[in-house]
C-alpha cells in the first residue's frame, strides 16, 4: 500500500459523522488564521489552521460526497499525492500545537484542534512525521519513554530525588488510592517539580504511589497522532493502575498526556472509565479547598509582579482554570497580575504538541514565544507559573535563547515552597 | 419570450424546481453526513455538556454578533468581522423583515409576522452589497484567503451577490421594465436555490452541528464558552 494509499485509509478512519458535520459548516472564512500563534509570528499563510487540515477536507470530499467525486472525476480537484503529504507533514508537526484557540475564534465553533489531531492520523499513517519526532516515538515503544528514562534511570533518578530534597517517594504500593504519574520532561529535567508534588502530597496525608510499570506519562503516540502508538501507550498507565488497585490517576504535568488519558482514553479503552483520572493542578485545588494542606498567604508577595501562563490542553482543553487562580491569591495576593488573553482565550506557549521535540520547527518555535514575551512584558513580570511541564520547557529554553531575566517555575513547586509545615 | 413569460417562467415552476431541489439537496446532504455515524463518547465529564451547548448558542446568537471586539482577534482583522456581521444582519433584515419577503414566506408557510419600513430594508440592503464588495475585494488581497479561494467560493459569492443586486435594482427600478426586473431577481434566486446544496452556502444547515460540538466539547470540560 502507498504512502497515500494509507493516508487516506487513517482519514476515511478518522471520518465519522462528527468529523464530517464540522468539515461541511467551514465557509473558509479565514478568521482562523489570526487566533494561530505560528501565523500571528510569522504571517506565513499556509499556517493557518484551515489550510494545516487541507487534505483531511479534501479526502473527505473526494471520498464520502457527491460533489467532491465529480470534481475529482472531471478532473477539478486531484487525488492527494506523497509530496501534499510530506508539505503538510511539515505544516502539521512544524507550525501546530494543536493549541484549539482557533476554535475559539471560529464563528462556526468548529473544534479544529480535534480536526487537526485526525489530520496528524493521516500524516502519522503515511509516515509524513518529522525524523526526530518518529525517533522518539520508537524510544518509547521500546524503552517505555521518549526522554531516555529506562526502567533503571527511573530507578535511580527517584532515588536521587528522594535522598536530594529529602523526600518519601512511596513505590509501588498495593492498596494505595492514588497512582501518581510523573512525565519523564520533570523526571529528567524538573526533578524539584517531582520532589514538590511529592512534599505535598505526603504533607496532605495522601496515600499515594508511584508505579515502575506506569512510570511514563508523556504519550508520543498521541503527539504524532498514531492510534496503535497511543493506546499502546495508555494501556502501560492503566495496567499498572490496575496492577496496583488505586482508585485514581494523577496526570502530573504534561498536558498532551492527559488530554489522551482523560479526553480519548475512555473511547479507545473502556477500562480507563475504572478509574477517576485528574490532572495535578485539580488535586492542588482540591487538597487546598478542603484545608488538608496550609498555605502561607503571601508567601510569594516579594518576588515581583508574578503573572500565571495558561496551558492549552490543561485550562482551555483540561478545564482547570479556575484552581491556579485560586491558589495565586492565596500566595501572591497583591503582585499576582493576569496576562491578556487569558484563561481559554490564552495564547499558547509554542513548544507544545510536539513541536519542541522537532528541531526543523525550532526557528517558528522562537518566533511564536516572541508574542508571549510580549505578553508577559505587558504586565511587567518577572516571575512565569504555569502547571505544564511541556510549557516550561519551551520557556526556558526561549528564556535562554533570548536573555530574558525572567524566573520560570511551576505550581506545585511554589505550593510546596509555601506550605505551612 | 416576453420579459412576462421569463417571469412566470422563474416565479412558477422554476422556483418550485429550485426550492424542492433545494430542499431535497440539502436533506441528501444531512443524511450522508449522519450516515457515516457517530461514536458514543464515554468520557466521564467534568461539567455539564447542555450547559456548553446552551451557552455557547446564546454567546452566538446574542452576544459575539454585536460586540465582536470581545475577541483579542478583531483588531487583527477588524474588516472579516464587521464585513461578514454586516451582510448576515442584512440577510436577516431583507428576507425576514421586509414585507415583500415576507409575503412569500406567507405563501409558503401560511404564517406573516410585522416587517420594518421600506427605507430601512432597504439601506440594509445596501449595507449587505457593500459588505459583499468589500469581502470579495478582501478575499482577493487577504494572502490567507487568497492561499484558501478556489473557483468554488468565488462561484457562491456571485451567486449570492445575483439576488442581492437585482433586488435593489428592482427596488430602484434602475435597468429595466418592472418584468424584466423581477425576472432576473427571480431567476436569480432560483440559482441560488440550486447552488446552495452544491456549495458551502450550506453552512448553515451545518452550523447547527458545529455549534453543538463545541458547546458540548468544552461544556464536558467544565470550560463554559
Amino acid at each position: 500500500m502507498s504512502a497515500t494509499e494509507k493516508a487516506m485509509e487513517a482519514f476515511v478512519h478518522e471520518t465519522g459523522g462528527w468529523v464530517a458535520a464540522q468539515l461541511e459548516a467551514c465557509t473558509r472564512c479565514g478568521m482562523c488564521a489570526d487566533a494561530c500563534h505560528f501565523y500571528q509570528a510569522t504571517g506565513n499563510p499556509e499556517y493557518a489552521p484551515v489550510w494545516k487540515m487541507e487534505l483531511l477536507r479534501r479526502a473527505y470530499e473526494q471520498r464520502f460526497t457527491l460533489v467532491g467525486g465529480a470534481k475529482l472525476a472531471l478532473g477539478l480537484d486531484k487525488a492527494i499525492t506523497d509530496e501534499e503529504l510530506a508539505h503538510w507533514g511539515d505544516l502539521n508537526y512544524e507550525a501546530c500545537t494543536v493549541c484549539n484557540k482557533c476554535s475559539m475564534v471560529c464563528p462556526m465553533g468548529i473544534d479544529i484542534g480535534s480536526l487537526l489531531h485526525g489530520m496528524r492520523a493521516g500524516l502519522a499513517a503515511a509516515g509524513a512525521i518529522p525524523t526526530d519526532l518518529a525517533a522518539a516515538v520508537t524510544k518509547q515503544v521500546n524503552e517505555g519513554s521518549p526522554l531516555g528514562m529506562t526502567d533503571k534511570v527511573w530507578d535511580q533518578r527517584l532515588e536521587w530525588v528522594a535522598d536530594e530534597w529529602e523526600v518519601e517517594i512511596p513505590r509501588d504500593v498495593k492498596g494505595a488510592t492514588t497512582l501518581v504519574v510523573f512525565s519523564s520532561i520533570e523526571v529528567m529535567k524538573f526533578p524539584t517539580n517531582v520532589a514538590a508534588i511529592a512534599k505535598v502530597l505526603n504533607k496532605a496525608g495522601e496515600k499515594w504511589t508511584v508505579s515502575s510499570k506506569a512510570r511514563e506519562i508523556v504519550n508520543f503516540g498521541f503527539y504524532e497522532g498514531n492510534e496503535e502508538h497511543t493506546k499502546l501507550f495508555l494501556n502501560r498507565v492503566l495496567e499498572g493502575a490496575k496492577e496496583l488497585g488505586v482508585k485514581r490517576i494523577v496526570v502530573t504535568e504534561c498536558g498532551h498526556a492527559y488530554d489522551a488519558l482523560r479526553w480519548h482514553a475512555a473511547n479507545w479503552i473502556p477500562e480507563a472509565n475504572d478509574f477517576e483520572v485528574i490532572h495535578i493542578t485539580g488535586v492542588l485545588g482540591e487538597l487546598v479547598g478542603d484545608g488538608r494542606i496550609k498555605l502561607k498567604p503571601g508567601a510569594f508577595d516579594n518576588d515581583g509582579t508574578i503573572t500565571f501562563h495558561d496551558a492549552c490542553k490543561i485550562q482551555r482543553k483540561g478545564g482547570h482554570i479556575q484552581e491556579p487562580r485560586d491558589i495565586l491569591k492565596i500566595l501572591a495576593p497583591n503582585s499576582f497580575k493576569e496576562m491578556t488573553p487569558n484563561r481559554e482565550e490564552s495564547v499558547c506557549c509554542g513548544g507544545g504538541g510536539g513541536v519542541i521535540a522537532v528541531k526543523a520547527a525550532d526557528p517558528v518555535r522562537y518566533a511564536s514565544f516572541e508574542l508571549k514575551m510580549a505578553q508577559v512584558n505587558s504586565v511587567g513580570a518577572k516571575t512565569v507559573t504555569m502547571t505544564c511541564s511541556n510549557c516550561r520547557l519551551q520557556y526556558t529554553d526561549s528564556v535562554e535563547h533570548f536573555n530574558l531575566d525572567w524566573k520560570v517555575t511551576g505550581l506545585a513547586q511554589m505550593v510546596a515552597d509555601a506550605l505551612v509545615e | 419570450m416576453s420579459s412576462q413569460a421569463v417571469l412566470e417562467f422563474a416565479r412558477g415552476p422554476f422556483f418550485y424546481f429550485a426550492l424542492l431541489f433545494m430542499l431535497f439537496g440539502l436533506a441528501y446532504r444531512l443524511f450522508n453526513v449522519i450516515s457515516l455515524g457517530w461514536n458514543k463518547d464515554r468520557v466521564v465529564p467534568m461539567g455539564s455538556k447542555s450547559k456548553g451547548v446552551v451557552i455557547t448558542f446564546l454567546k452566538a446568537f446574542l452576544i459575539w454578533p454585536f460586540i465582536p471586539w470581545v475577541k483579542d482577534t478583531f483588531n487583527r482583522n477588524p474588516l472579516i468581522y464587521i464585513g461578514g456581521g454586516l451582510f448576515h444582519l442584512s440577510l436577516f433584515v431583507v428576507i425576514i423583515l421586509g414585507t415583500p419577503h415576507m409575503l412569500v414566506w406567507k405563501s409558503l408557510i401560511g404564517l406573516g409576522w410585522p416587517t420594518l419600513p421600506l427605507p430601512v430594508v432597504d439601506w440594509m440592503s445596501a449595507v449587505g452589497i457593500i459588505a459583499m464588495v468589500i469581502l470579495l475585494i478582501n478575499r482577493r488581497i487577504h494572502p490567507v484567503l487568497k492561499l484558501i479561494s478556489g473557483p468554488a467560493e468565488f462561484v457562491a459569492w456571485l451567486f449570492v451577490f445575483l439576488p442581492m443586486i437585482t433586488g435593489y435594482m428592482m427596488t430602484h427600478h434602475i435597468g429595466g421594465s418592472y418584468e424584466a426586473l423581477y425576472a432576473r431577481h427571480m431567476i436569480s434566486v432560483d440559482v441560488l436555490m440550486i447552488w446552495i446544496p452544491l456549495s458551502r452556502i450550506s453552512h448553515f444547515v451545518f452550523y447547527f452541528f458545529s455549534r453543538a460540538i463545541h458547546g458540548q466539547e468544552f461544556g464536558k470540560r467544565g470550560v463554559a464558552v
